[in-house]
């Protein structure tokens, strides 16, 4: 893990394994930053879910990639920048997954694809890339402070 | 950290954070429910889509059998979420 800024943490990144388990050392970095920042309650909520969604989703559908992911976020005045980035995967752009259809009563309602579908609707920008040299693949998410 | 308990009532609360790494915890206790129950929020502060995935399979299973989950005590911040999965028409809620 590592920090840096002043005035408050305003940058932080670590590599953690490819587990779910490794969730709770993502909060506890992402904690360091939003406490540093004074992000408020609403927004950290936010960052910890958007943060969560992704890294699932790596460590699920790039089974067999590189033994640790990135994750880093970084403050530039009132947006807050968001980065993930996958090695030795196979591409896994997120605009394939199927939107859930949140209007259909319970029997028609399928689980699936909600954690991107929220992601997309807390955040402002989500942008995917891949590089086949490498097999890299990063995620970015911009969200716009609220105050 | 993430706990779940069931009181005499049969009322379920939950506690902590439920995220992907504690879903399992919370599933062998909400396969256990086998008839209409409330699920209180009140001490829960984080829930992300593994969490709603569980309490959708749990609610699809009562009402196919005619029951379903009362949801009550939501933080704003998680009724937001319900609201934007449309959960909330998918569930019982109450303040």
């Amino acid at each position: 893990m590592s920090t840096g800024g002043v005035g408050g943490v305003t940058a932080v990144s670590g590599e953690f394994r490819r587990e779910i388990e490794a969730i709770g050392e993502i909060f506890a970095l992402l904690e360091t930053f939003t406490d540093g920042q004074k992000i408020d309650e609403k927004t950290a909520f936010c960052i910890n879910l958007v943060v969560e969604e992704l890294f699932t989703n790596m460590v699920r559908h790039n089974r067999g990639g590189g033994d640790r992911i990135t994750v880093s976020i970084e403050r530039q005045d009132n947006q807050l920048h968001l980065e993930l980035v996958d090695t030795d995967v196979e591409p896994f752009d997120p605009d394939t997954v199927e939107v859930p259809a949140v209007d259909a009563d319970i029997e028609e309602r399928r689980p699936g694809g909600l954690g991107i579908f929220l992601v997309r609707k807390m955040v402002d920008e989500l942008n995917y890339d891949y590089e086949t040299e490498g097999r890299r693949m990063r995620i970015t998410v911009t969200k716009t402070l609220e105050n | 950290m993430f706990e779940i308990k069931r009181d005499a009532n049969g009322t379920i609360s939950l506690h902590g954070r439920l995220d992907a790494s504690q879903v399992n915890n919370a599933r062998a206790e909400l396969d256990q429910i086998t008839e209409s129950c409330e699920v209180d929020f009140a001490e829960l502060s984080y829930i992300s889509s593994a969490g709603l995935g569980l309490l959708f399979g749990t609610q699809k299973r009562l009402v196919d059998s005619g029951g379903g989950l009362t949801l009550i005590n939501l933080s704003p911040h998680i009724r937001e979420i319900f609201q934007i999965a449309g959960f909330d028409h998918i569930f019982e809620i109450k303040d």
